[in-house]
């Protein structure tokens, strides 16, 4: 039988590495889940847009009804509310340069929101692969002053 | 002291920290405009600083373990067993 009192053996080491690897765990996923939360809290002035992808291009709905196919105009400081889904196969709607990144799932709506902070024009893509054309599956965000 | 050590890492990881989250996730508070890039990033930065510690701290014990306790180090000595054939 092996001796659990070996002469200058020690298991606080091992205890102090279990608690550390443990709380850093905990650390991790509190971080993790906190910012997740505050991501998500949507304003409640959010302006809705209903995007819609589909092989292989994008739609985009206003509240106001305007549509737009490939393009997206919005204000710079409003925040918006995207309602996302797909017609056919599953796609992803990616605004790289501001982090934004949801699935389109067909009879399913995700949600997510942000609010430009810039000026400018960035590229929208399509971050799943669905399909012959995937790679071209692109539009383009314009951020513009409000009036 | 085991038992209870299991116990409590199983009902924090089932009960507590899910109840932490719906607590924080009730949404009493006013939902801020924010830059969901300065969030992201910056989480992923600290994140990135957890995983490089750990991994510092977790190949620099093998090194020093590997160091230390080999054989033509001077400092070595023969465990018991090693030493009177005592198990």
């Amino acid at each position: 039988m092996v001796s659990g009192n070996m002469s200058g053996h020690s298991n606080w080491p091992e205890w102090v590495y279990v608690g550390v690897v443990i709380a850093l765990l905990c650390y991790v996923g509190a971080e993790a889940w906190n910012i997740e939360r505050i991501v998500e809290h949507v304003p409640a002035d959010a302006e809705i847009i209903k995007v819609t992808g589909q092989q292989w291009l994008w739609t985009f709905e206003h509240e106001d009804g305007t549509k737009e196919i490939g393009e997206l105009h919005l204000e710079k400081g409003k925040a918006y509310k995207f309602e996302v889904t797909s017609k056919d196969v599953i796609h992803s709607f990616n605004i790289h340069d501001y982090t934004v990144l949801m699935d389109a799932v067909p009879g399913r709506i995700n949600v997510v929101w942000f609010s430009p902070t810039e000026t400018g024009e960035f590229p929208i893509q399509c971050r799943e692969y669905c399909g012959l054309i995937h790679y071209n599956m692109r539009g383009t965000l314009y951020v513009e002053n409000g009036m | 002291m085991k038992v209870i050590f299991g116990l409590g890492l199983v009902l924090s990881l089932l009960i507590i920290l899910p109840s932490v989250q719906y607590v924080l996730a009730a949404g009493d508070e006013p939902a801020e405009y924010l830059d969901r890039r300065i969030e992201i990033w910056g989480l992923f930065y600290r994140l990135m600083i957890v995983a490089f510690t750990v991994g510092t701290v977790v190949s620099g014990m093998i090194v020093w373990l590997v160091l230390r306790f080999r054989e033509s180090n001077p400092k070595a000595k023969p465990t018991e067993y090693e030493a009177d054939g005592k198990w």
